[in-house]
């Protein structure tokens, strides 16, 4: 008898990174940074919108964050770090020229194929722009794959809005119908308040046939997919993308283990119809 | 199927032989208990163990393991330098436990980290001479056969009935003085290790089928508050089993801050910063509370990874049961009280 | 150009000063940090003192009197990063066994009991009189992990893990035999870990010197150290106050 083991490989070492050169980066609000990188040995870096890498310093650890940039632009890729813990604040501290490690591109993505030639509804609260942002860019350099773009988004406050200069195209843009609001308005919001959810007041035509993205705060899903609801948008059609702590990025450590899932290698996008009777998904 | 007979003086030589070429790994005593040692003479091998504190994935899956060491930000390398050893004395049960988690640790993206131990390792089993008090292996898993080993001893009178299980195993038979072996003893040793079955201490009443669909009918019950009321969140049930895969990675530096090694160590689900989203000791922790921790673990067992395994994830050790200074992790006591209800 | 060495100063408080003596204990770890330290102040090992700017203080023992807050406001003010080592100086520690009883100074010093200097109030973390930046638990604190947190800091991390889980998985890792399988009793299903379990694989209980992990189950506590580990119902009870009282329900 032999062992399964013997049968394979003996696999890889599936915690050596590859570099990745910074590019550029800059603080985007008072806790967020964006970077722009470049992988060293100038290796393509081929994605889904959606996917995730596990973002390193050696001595500090790695964080699992979504790519921010689409796949579409080829010489370089985007990723956007928010400073809560150790790891997150060493990626922060690094600048242009600086290296960090890259493992990736893991997990499953947006099914594309699914979103071509249909209606798209992108709901965002948050950072949760930041792993949208992959498909909201995809979109619209592929615009003429797509039916009628619409995209909400929601800040606490319009000082966490993110990519700003992405905001100001987009508000003016004719390829796509995109909303914001803020829950807390300073002196000069002149825009909508309130949660994202008011923002469906906003627009017509959303069509059952829609196919959705969801991203930001757990508590959010169930608010925005009731309203889905109330527009016959089948679940099956929805998709969020959940955030779990990860350790390994590929189905081992068992961190990001929900039911019989794991969010690094199932998600981090799955269909909302399959994970909304998933105890602990949400 | 090579079948031999290797008598008490002969396995002495035979083991002798094993510790000549590399590493020979057994059951050895500690105090009370037993644990899986490198042998520093034939003589500690005590095939009469019944259990030892932790099962014997260790050897290709060590408690903390290093990854990858750094000298500088982008100057690294990996650390997989695995050796020739013989892994000797293990339980049948414990061998379902080793095909288990060579299946997790080789499916989707394999992980060299423990396969390429896994793969240098010549593994010995023996039957269960002496049942720990909560095993219970006879009435758990029973779909699955013991896979991933090259021979297998079985004690009888004056000696030990070998079953040659591989290549690797066939090849070893140059190392001892084998004897052929009659019909009898095979036929004796068939009884043997059915008794050892049999005579389980604790049992599971139910089939792994109808547990896995009762336990998961019963997510949301208050069953899981009822049974994890005293405990401790200790993960001792987690560190124990043969089928708890689960690790931390951490780095650490060297004194000089810039040179370091980045490890794995095993890790427990029960703990609560194991279910941590982002920062530790921050808000958000989706198994907040110790019965959703202590549901998981058996939810783990018994239910989420039937299928990638073959059979629950549970061979029925009882580690888990002895390691809780609560008493409330044992799965014979809380899967058949979930059964009953 | 090599990096300046950070400047670093112990202080100590209502304690036995036993994890300065600890660290001299060090060897050769020690020496190493030294080429990335410079000590300006240590009353165990040298006699300097110092008024100037100090990058990281070191804090022992525990806040007792409130005489001691405008030392520690001090401190804190003249200090980039302050550290509270060994329990005392985490939780209050040992002293904390105080706190629930109001008859103890007669009993410790008889006659003497009324003079000023021996007044103290309950026995507090230095965290309750200022901020404090990171946390090395014990009684004493570990070597090993002093190091390894201060190796992070003069490297500037800025947040260092420190496990939070409780002694018996690191007890479990090293497979030490349980001190309830020998018939014994343990507070390691409580205890913060960390600190890799020395104590039962010495076959010592754990005392939890380290204090509680931070939700700890102390009815179950106490119930399998009566049940199991055989200690009378009213010792049971009160047993993880030797070094956790702080962080008892009771406190």
């Amino acid at each position: 008898m032999t062992c399964s083991c013997e049968k394979q490989t003996n696999g890889r070492n599936i915690f050596l990174p590859t570099l990745a050169e910074i590019v550029s980066a800059q603080m985007i609000t008072a806790t967020e940074k964006h970077f722009t990188l470049r992988m060293k040995d100038g290796a393509k870096f081929d994605f889904e919108p959606g996917q995730i890498v596990e973002a390193g310093v050696f001595g500090y650890g790695e964080i699992p964050l979504g790519l921010a940039s689409s796949p579409t632009v080829k010489d370089s890729f985007e990723l956007v770090v928010r400073v809560v813990g150790k790891v997150s604040s060493a990626l922060a501290a690094l600048g242009a020229g600086d290296t960090m490690t890259i493992r990736g591109p893991l997990g499953h993505g947006f099914p594309v194929s699914e979103f071509k030639g249909r209606d798209v509804l992108i709901v965002a609260g948050g950072i949760g722009l930041c792993p949208t942002r992959s498909m909201i860019r995809y979109i619209l350099d592929r615009r003429d794959d797509f039916g009628k773009f619409t995209l909400f988004f929601g800040a606490r406050t319009p000082k966490d809005m993110l990519f700003t200069d992405d905001l100001t195209d987009w508000r003016c843009s004719t390829c796509m119908d995109y909303h914001e609001t803020v829950d807390r308005p300073d002196d000069r919001w002149m825009g909508n308040v309130g949660v994202i959810t008011t923002l469906f007041k906003k627009t017509k035509d959303i069509n059952p046939q829609t196919r959705v993205i969801i991203c930001g705060p757990p508590v959010m899903y169930k608010f925005v997919v009731k309203e889905l609801d109330a527009l016959g948008i089948p679940r099956s059609n929805v998709f969020v993308d959940l955030e779990r702590r990860m350790k390994c990025g590929v189905g081992k450590c068992g961190h990001c283990q929900i039911n019989n899932k794991t969010v690094c290698m199932d998600g981090p996008v799955f269909r909302f119809s399959e994970i909304q009777d998933l105890e602990e998904a949400i | 199927m090579t079948t031999r007979f290797l008598s008490d003086g002969a396995l002495k030589q035979f083991v002798q032989a094993l510790m000549a070429k590399g590493p020979v790994i057994g059951p050895v005593a500690r105090k009370s208990r037993f644990v899986f040692a490198a042998l520093e003479a034939p003589e500690d091998l005590r095939l009469d163990y019944d259990t030892t504190i932790l099962p014997p994935k260790k050897l290709f899956f060590p408690t903390k393991q290093d990854l990858v060491k750094f000298d500088s930000p982008s100057s690294f390398s990996g650390c997989v330098e695995p050796k020739e050893q013989v892994l000797l004395g293990v339980h049948p049960h414990d061998i379902k436990g080793i095909d288990m988690s060579d299946k997790f640790y080789a499916a989707n993206i394999p992980d060299s980290n423990y396969l390429a131990h896994r793969a240098k390792t010549t593994i010995i089993g023996s039957n269960v001479q002496k049942h720990y008090k909560h095993a219970f292996f006879g009435s758990v898993c029973r779909e699955l056969k013991p896979q991933g080993h090259d021979m297998f001893l079985t004690r009888l009178k004056g000696g030990y009935l070998v079953e040659v299980r591989s290549k690797k195993g066939e090849e070893l038979l140059a190392l001892g003085k084998f004897e052929p072996a009659s019909r009898e003893q095979a036929a004796e040793a068939e009884a043997v290790n059915a008794a050892a079955e049999k005579n389980c201490p604790e049992k599971l009443n139910d089939t792994s089928d109808s547990v896995r669909e009762k336990v998961r009918a019963s997510f949301g019950s208050d069953i899981w508050n009822e049974l994890s009321r005293d405990c401790f969140s200790c993960g001792s049930c987690n560190i124990v089993c043969p089928t708890c895969f689960c690790f931390d990675v951490q780095d650490e530096w060297n004194l000089d801050g810039v040179s370091g090694v980045r490890s794995r160590c095993w890790d427990a689900c029960l703990v609560s910063e194991f279910s941590e989203v982002s920062v530790q000791g921050g808000s958000e922790n989706f198994r907040e509370e110790r019965a959703e921790r202590y549901r998981h673990r058996f939810m783990r067992k018994a239910v989420y990874l039937n299928d990638a395994l073959g059979g629950p994830a549970c061979v029925g050790c009882g580690r888990c049961s002895g390691a809780c200074t609560a008493d409330i992790a044992n799965p014979t006591v809380a899967i058949n009280t979930i059964m009953e209800r | 150009m090599p990096k300046p060495r950070v400047k670093v100063a112990w202080f100590d408080f209502a304690c036995c000063e036993g994890c300065q003596i600890e660290m001299t204990n060090f060897g050769e770890p020690f020496v190493q940090l030294l080429q990335h330290v410079e000590p300006v102040e240590f009353r165990e090992a040298m006699s300097e003192k110092t008024t100037e700017r100090i990058n990281v203080a070191f804090v022992e023992g525990s806040f007792t009197r409130e005489a001691d807050r405008a030392r520690l406001e001090e401190i804190r003010t003249r200090s980039d990063i302050v550290v509270a080592y060994g329990q005392c100086a985490v939780s209050g520690g040992i002293n904390a066994l105080k706190n629930h009883m109001d008859d103890y100074s007669e009993a410790v010093y008889g006659k003497d009991c009324k003079r000023p200097h021996l007044d103290s109030q309950k026995a507090l973390p230095v965290s309750a009189a200022i901020k404090v930046d990171y946390e090395i638990p014990g009684c004493p604190m570990d070597k090993a992990e002093f190091i390894r947190v201060v190796s992070q800091l003069v490297h500037g991390t800025t947040r260092v893990y420190q496990p939070s889980y409780p002694v018996c998985m690191e007890c479990k890792r090293r497979e030490t035999v349980c001190r309830y399988d020998d018939g014994d009793h343990c507070l390691g299903q409580v205890a913060r870990a960390g600190c890799g379990a020395p104590c039962p694989a010495d076959g010592i209980p754990c005392e939890a010197c380290r204090g509680f992990v931070d939700n700890p189950n102390e009815a179950a506590l106490a119930k399998v150290l009566h049940e199991r580990g055989g200690l009378p119902k009213k010792w049971a009870d009160t047993k993880s106050r030797m070094f956790a009282a702080n962080q008892r329900g009771d406190a």
